[in-house]
Order: structure tokens, then C-alpha cells, then sequence
């Protein structure tokens, strides 16, 4: 009998255009362009900047950004020329800059930034600095030779800088993005289906004809939850396969990346399950909200928020490293899938870490469920 | 058949106790065709809905087929049948036939019994035109005829619809009351709620008047009219509000 509902629920889900779309068709759409936005972030093609210079700057002086990638915008007002877009960076000379340096007096150099919220702006400004400072050290070094001084002179000591951690951009990357879209992805995938399945049957009468059935309550809760639970897993595992095809035959950067990763077909297997265990988990939790609501639409207002949830665990965890996750990471629903998932897709496969997650959401799961059965058990929540 | 005894059923509203039905008894026998009469609110759906389990009585106990609908609904679901009006409750994403397959295997009946039972109702409601299309395109008059028949499904013993006419054209209300006819004939006991007198007076042996959760009058229809010394249902429904005083007449 459990069986025969399942199916029925599913067929009927899937006969839903919402739930194809929102299981199907809205993955493919934003993994798709995160997949391709994160290539570019990892691509080696270089962006090249606008550099306001005055009219009239000498080649020689230009030449200090020759090994940079700057295109010169040569205007009469340079800071004019970046307040209307034209270019990310500005720079003023003295008047008689070469000649100040060549003569061992004083220069000036002004650099104009562009808009503080321009990542290209702020990049270009970095630039600009950096290629200054190794002019500087330049004429510094020929000073020095010129006096017969040792150049070690002006540098006591060498800094040598070490990561520790693996150096797999790609993977970090993902593994700060990947969840959030997982969990979005799981949660629009999995609601329709809640809402149509309880608030939706008692909106159009099917309940009361389903509840005048032999079929035990039990039966029928577990049914409709499962199928809940189906589709979100189904969204979810469709969400990793279009990500790894993309990555697979589209791209290079990533895909190297995942090719340098350890254990990375162990990796995919847990992150599945994770993914499987949560869409269990949020099923149980929409599938309350759908008991509780008389229509679809109140359904959906309640099951919005809960969707929300998903967005603060990025919040929380974006600036907190992978060795800094602690055991309450572990242990809150939700949060402890971006943790896992986190770990996971930068190498990093800690058993208790998982255990802990799995454990903590079935747990979870079980005590919504519960919740939800004894609501469906009394008349009040099943029928309007 | 139907046993009803001293049922009283509350409801809480908030803070505020409602009382749908107060002290109702009457019995129902086997065979027989029971017309529900009472004005919107009067308490006919609750009621219905204490027959077919869905309610528990606050107080009194129903019995059905010599079961109690709170100790032992289970064994009352497989012979009763039960049609709320208004709606259909069909899916409407899956075909007539898909929506009667599932009711059937919900009521665990065999696969060749699930095929002869669409067959006839099928034939009964002359839907072989429309038995594999999506409900979701059915005009009222189709979406009625399929939620009869999966009322009718497993063939149950008891039927109760619950104002089954409400929205339907007049030819598709004449499809059902050709239907409980037929149901008549086959010893099916019937108790359905309906605001159309002349309906009652065609199809009824027997009426039950309620009024703000009491039965006023319950008996057989040819006794009332001689009591009343009058023929006309309508007339003697109305006479017997304003003697009980309606604030619908007043």
C-alpha cells in the first residue's frame, strides 16, 4: 500500500510542470553560470586597465607600467576621465619628474583611485602601486651601486612566506559556493511538491476522500513525506551531476582542480549522501509547514522563510577556514552541511566530522517527523 | 444500518465552544434512501462526517453496519462510500482511469476486479470518451460523474453524498439522481443532504430535518405528508423552521 502511494505521489509530482522545471531545468540554469563564473575567476587571462595619464607624459616615464597591463587614456584631466568611466586609475607626475629623480631631488607622484566598490578599480590602483614601488627600488638599487654601497644594506632581512594549507583556489571556491546552491536548489525543488501534497489535497477535497480510505494515517504520511523527500534528493543529485559534467567537458581551471583533489570520487559519494540525508531533513520540515497550512498559498508564506534559513550559514561561514571549523559546526542542522560540504570539497574527508552531520540531521529529521504524524494524526490539521 | 445515537458533537473556535449537533438520534435501515434537510450551518455536513469517521462525536456513539465509527472505523471505511458536495476531490493531473485505479488499490481490490468495476461504471456514467484524459480539462459535469464512480469504486454498501447536485447543469444532475435510482434498486442504503426538495421528494423514503444542530423531524416521507396534510416538502420544511423558531424565516 506504502508503495502504491509512493508511486501514484510521484507520478503525479512529476506530471507537475513546477516540479520539472524547479527540479531540472533551475539547477542546470545556476550551476551552469556559477560553474562558468568561477572559471573565470581561475582563468589565466590577464584583464587589462584603463590608466588615466596628462597629455604630453613622456614615454620613459610611461614606461615604469610597461610590465603591467594597462591601456594609457591620455586626457587633459585625468580625474575627470575616471569620474566619467573612462578609466579604472589615474596618475600625475611632476612637471620635471625624470629630471627631479635623475638630479636626486624630491618627486611626486599623485594616484587617483577610482570607485572604492570597483573591484577593477581597486586591482588596477594595486597595480599602479606595485609598479611604483619597483621603480622606486630600482632607482634605489642604481643609487646605492653609484655610492658603493651593498644593496643588502637596505634589506636586513627576507621574508619567505609559506602556505600550509593546499593551494586548490578552485576547490575553495567551490567549496564556498556549491552549498548554498545545494541547499536553494533542494529547498525549490522539494516545495512544491510539499505544498501540493498536504495544504494542497485538503484545498481541493482529495484528503477527506483519501482519509475515507482503509489506509492508515501512518501509511499515508509516510508516503507523501518520502516522495517529498525523493523529489528534493533527486534535485540535489541532479544539481551535482550537471555540476560535474560542466566542470568535466566545459571547463579547464576547474577541472584541473578537481583532478588534483585526493580521494575526489569518495568525496562526490559523501557529498551525495549529504545531500540525500538533507533533503530528508528539510522534507520533514516542509512537510510541517504544509500540514499546518489550510491552502497552497499559505503553504508557500510558510515555507519561504525556512528556505531563507539557507542563507545564513554562507554568512556565517565565509570568513571561518576549514581548520577553524569547530564541533558546533558540526552539530546545527544546516550550518553543519556548508561545514561538511566546506571540508569536503578542499580535500579535507574528516569521518567524526561526517558522522556528526549525518547523526545530527537524522536526529533532527526524526523529531520533525514526529511532530508532523501527530499533527496529521488529529482532524484539526487534516481536514479545512 | 446506521445506528445514531444521542450524538453531540462541539467544536472550539478559538476561545469559544460551538455546538454543530445536539442529542441526534435516528436510524437508518438497510435499503433505505434518507434525505438530510436543513439550512446552510444547520449541522448536515458535520454530521455526514461523523458517519463516515471523520469526526469523532464529543458525546453518543453511531454505529454502521453494527460498527462503531470511532473504535473500529477501519472496518466501516471498506463499506462505506462517501461524496462531499461542492467538490470533486479528484487529481487533476492524472487521467479518470489512473484516478479510479488508485481509489481501488487503495481499497486493495485485485486487478481484474479494478478493470470490471471501470468497465461498469464506465459504462454507468458513459465516460468511455473521456476515461484516459487528464481530469484537469473536465467540465463540473464530468469531474461529478468521476467522483461518483470513485465513490462507487469498491461498491459500497452505504452511500453518503453530501448535497451531490450543488453546481451540476440539469443534465448531469439528472445522471445522478437516474444513479441513486439505480443504486435504490440495488439495496444500496443512501443518506444525502440537498437544498432541492423535489429531489428529496423523488428519491427519499424517509427525511431527517435538522435544525441548528437538532433533528426536528425524522420519518418516513409519505407519513410526514399526511401528518401535514400536505404534499409539498418545501411548504412543510419551512412550516417546520418557523415553528422552531429560525432565525433564517423570522
Amino acid at each position: 500500500m506504502f508503495l502504491k502511494m509512493f508511486f501514484k505521489e510521484m507520478k503525479d509530482s512529476f506530471r507537475d510542470r513546477r516540479t520539472l522545471l524547479l527540479t531540472v531545468v533551475l539547477p542546470l540554469i545556476m550551476m551552469t553560470a556559477l560553474v562558468f563564473y568561477y572559471e573565470s575567476l581561475l582563468s589565466d587571462d590577464e584583464q587589462t586597465y584603463n590608466l588615466a595619464v596628462e597629455k604630453g607624459t613622456s614615454e620613459e616615464i610611461l614606461s615604469i607600467f610597461s610590465t603591467e597591463n594597462f591601456n594609457f587614456v591620455e586626457t587633459d584631466d585625468p580625474e575627470f576621465a575616471i569620474e566619467e568611466g573612462e578609466a579604472h586609475t589615474g596618475i600625475l607626475f611632476d612637471d620635471q619628474f625624470t629630471e627631479k629623480v635623475e638630479t636626486h631631488q624630491q618627486a611626486t607622484v599623485k594616484v587617483i583611485s577610482g570607485d572604492s566598490f570597483s573591484q577593477n578599480a581597486s586591482n588596477a590602483n594595486a597595480q599602479v602601486m606595485a609598479a611604483l614601488q619597483q621603480y622606486e627600488q630600482a632607482i634605489v638599487n642604481e643609487r646605492l651601486t653609484n655610492e658603493n654601497i651593498d644593496q643588502q644594506l637596505m634589506t636586513p632581512f627576507q621574508i619567505e612566506q609559506e602556505e600550509i594549507t593546499d593551494d586548490n583556489a578552485g576547490m575553495a571556491l567551490l567549496g564556498t559556493l556549491i552549498p548554498l546552491i545545494l541547499v536553494l536548489a533542494i529547498g525549490i525543488g522539494a516545495s512544491p511538491s510539499a505544498s501540493d501534497l498536504f495544504a494542497g489535497e485538503k484545498e481541493k477535497k482529495t484528503m477527506e476522500a483519501l482519509l475515507m480510505t482503509p489506509v492508515k494515517r501512518s501509511t499515508m504520511i509516510m508516503s507523501k513525506w518520502l516522495t517529498i523527500s525523493a523529489i528534493g534528493s533527486i534535485t540535489g543529485i541532479v544539481t551535482l551531476i550537471v555540476v560535474a559534467l560542466e566542470i568535466q567537458f566545459m571547463t579547464e581551471n576547474l577541472k584541473d582542480a578537481v583532478a588534483s583533489t585526493e580521494n575526489i570520487g569518495l568525496i562526490i559519494g559523501i557529498v551525495a549522501g549529504i545531500t540525500i540525508i538533507y533533503a530528508t531533513f528539510l522534507a520533514s520540515i516542509l512537510m510541517v509547514t504544509s500540514i499546518m497550512a489550510k491552502t497552497i498559498k499559505e503553504s508557500q508564506s510558510y515555507s519561504t522563510p525556512v528556505m531563507m534559513l539557507g542563507m545564513f550559514p554562507i554568512m556565517i561561514l565565509t570568513s571561518v577556514g576549514t581548520s577553524e571549523l569547530e564541533f558546533h559546526h558540526f552539530v546545527i542542522p544546516i550550518l553543519n552541511i556548508f561545514s561538511s560540504l566546506k571540508e569536503l570539497l578542499v580535500g579535507v574527508i574528516d569521518w567524526e566530522h561526517i558522522f556528526i552531520t549525518v547523526g545530527s540531521n537524522l536526529i533532527a529529521m526524526i523529531i520533525i517527523f514526529i511532530i508532523g504524524r501527530i499533527m496529521f494524526l488529529k482532524d484539526k490539521w487534516v481536514m479545512n | 444500518m446506521i445506528e445514531i445515537n444521542e450524538v453531540t458533537k462541539r467544536f472550539q473556535d478559538k476561545k469559544k465552544y460551538v455546538t454543530a449537533l445536539k442529542h441526534v438520534s435516528f436510524t437508518v435501515e438497510e435499503g433505505e434512501v434518507v434525505g438530510l434537510l436543513g439550512e446552510n450551518g444547520a449541522g448536515k455536513t458535520t454530521l455526514l462526517r461523523a458517519i463516515a469517521t471523520l469526526l469523532h462525536p464529543t458525546d453518543g456513539t453511531i454505529k454502521v453496519a453494527g460498527y462503531d465509527t470511532v473504535k473500529q472505523p477501519n472496518d466501516i471505511k471498506k463499506k462505506i462510500g462517501v461524496l462531499f458536495g461542492g467538490e470533486t476531490g479528484l487529481y487533476d493531473r492524472l487521467t479518470a482511469r489512473e484516478n479510479l485505479e488508485y481509489f481501488a488499490s487503495l481499497y486493495n481490490l485485485s486487478k481484474h476486479e479494478t478493470k470490471v468495476r471501470i468497465d461498469e461504471l464506465t459504462k454507468m456514467f458513459g465516460m468511455r470518451d473521456y476515461l484516459d484524459r487528464k481530469v484537469d480539462g473536465f467540465s463540473k459535469g464530468m469531474r461529478q460523474k468521476l467522483a461518483i464512480s470513485r465513490t462507487l469504486i469498491h461498491e459500497p454498501d452505504i452511500i453518503l453524498f453530501d448535497e451531490p447536485t450543488t453546481g451540476l447543469d440539469i443534465t448531469a444532475a439528472n445522471v445522478f439522481r437516474q444513479l441513486v435510482h439505480q443504486l435504490k434498486q440495488q439495496g444500496k442504503t443512501i443518506i444525502f443532504s440537498s437544498h432541492i426538495m423535489e429531489e428529496v421528494q423523488m428519491l427519499c423514503d424517509s427525511v431527517a430535518m435538522i435544525h441548528k444542530g437538532e433533528l426536528i423531524y425524522h420519518g418516513n416521507i409519505e407519513k410526514l405528508y399526511e401528518e401535514e396534510n400536505n404534499e409539498d416538502l418545501n411548504y412543510i420544511f419551512m412550516s417546520k423552521l418557523v415553528r422552531g423558531g429560525s432565525d433564517y424565516v423570522s
